[in-house]
């Protein structure tokens, strides 16, 4: 079944691409990493301002800035489609990436969980506002699984099965 | 400078961290180097977002405590790529585009401290204040640096040309 996949995913148009210009790989690893980073600014400037830096601006201001990171976010999605549709076994019998899939399941969670709960009375907030305890536990969720995603992200070449 | 780059290649440090099977070493330090540049490009990126979006309407002097967080992160990657660069220093030393990376870095880190000077240490940081035409272009020219930082940095490899110094004699 997994191989069945990986021959499917390696006679896409989208593998094709990757095989055919040697730049595609490398231009993506790029906006990857831009991805990342726009991901980790917004997102995590909004984990620290729940968390208490920066309290006399209220959260949903900075809150503002978080379309910029699931920009960043989306970014990163379609560029890490980029590999592992070219060479999904490099990941599919990697731990590095089932961890990596487990964090990113976690931050998702983790984010479902602030916007159903206490996500609206953090945008409440007004300056120096402290958020309730429940959105900095989620906070500092956030901010330990974008750590973890990055981490298991950087091992994936050190864990490539043979 | 083939005969430092042996020498250096030799050492122990440089060594442990190149040749170590442990994930402590080698991609240990490539995960803290991106860890540091994730803070320090990403939390400069959305302060200067920031600027350009919603300074005029908020006061920047809470703001303050962000500045340490961005200096935090360019010092893991500092340190950590110090120790990429002492376990390959001629893949990165005979690279052009190394020297345009550490360029890039240099300016928007430059600019991290001008916006900053320009954001609090004048009058009526505790009010909202538009920001300055000069300081608007500066946060775009940031976005530019930034993005320029982390390309050639994620392009060093691939755009190498000798991985060792023993590659270097070899090819020269």
């Amino acid at each position: 079944m997994v191989e069945t996949a990986i021959e499917w995913l390696e006679s896409t148009a989208l593998a094709n691409l990757v095989f055919t210009y040697g730049w595609v790989w490398p231009i993506s690893e790029a906006l990857h990493f831009m991805g990342l980073v726009l991901l980790v600014g917004s997102v995590g400037l909004f984990d620290l301002r729940v968390l208490g830096l920066g309290k006399g601006i209220p959260p949903a201001a900075i809150h503002r800035l978080v379309p910029f990171g699931i920009v960043g976010f989306v970014v990163s999605v379609l560029t890490g489609t980029v590999f592992v549709t070219s060479t999904p076994d490099q990941y599919f019998y990697n731990s590095a990436f089932h961890f990596k899939a487990v964090f990113l399941l976690l931050m998702g969670l983790n984010a479902a969980f602030f916007y159903v709960g206490p996500h609206r009375v953090v945008s409440m907030l007004g300056p120096y506002d402290d958020a309730p305890r429940s959105a900095k536990v989620s906070a500092a969720l956030s901010l330990s699984f974008m750590t973890a995603v990055m981490c298991c992200g950087r091992m994936l070449t050190f864990f490539r099965p043979l | 400078m083939s005969a430092f780059l042996v020498w250096l290649e030799d050492t122990a440090p440089s060594v442990l961290i190149r040749e170590s099977p442990s994930v402590w070493g080698f991609p240990f330090v490539l995960f803290l180097h991106t860890l540091g540049l994730g803070v320090a490009a990403g939390v400069s990126v959305a302060l200067n977002l920031w600027v350009l979006g919603w300074a005029e309407r908020y006061p920047a002097a809470p703001l303050r405590g962000a500045f340490p967080v961005v200096w935090l992160g360019f010092t893991i990657a500092l340190v950590s790529g110090v120790l990429l660069l002492l376990a390959y220093p001629t893949k990165a030393l005979t690279d052009p585009v190394f020297y345009l990376k550490l360029t890039l870095i240099v300016a928007a880190l430059a600019q991290v401290q001008w916006i900053r000077r320009r954001l609090f240490d004048a009058d009526g940081a505790n009010e909202p204040r538009p920001p300055s035409a000069a300081m608007r272009r500066s946060a775009g020219a940031a976005l530019v640096l930034w993005t320029g930082a982390v390309l050639t940095g994620r392009l060093l490899a691939y755009t190498y040309n000798y991985l060792t110094a023993a590659e270097l004699i070899r090819g020269a």
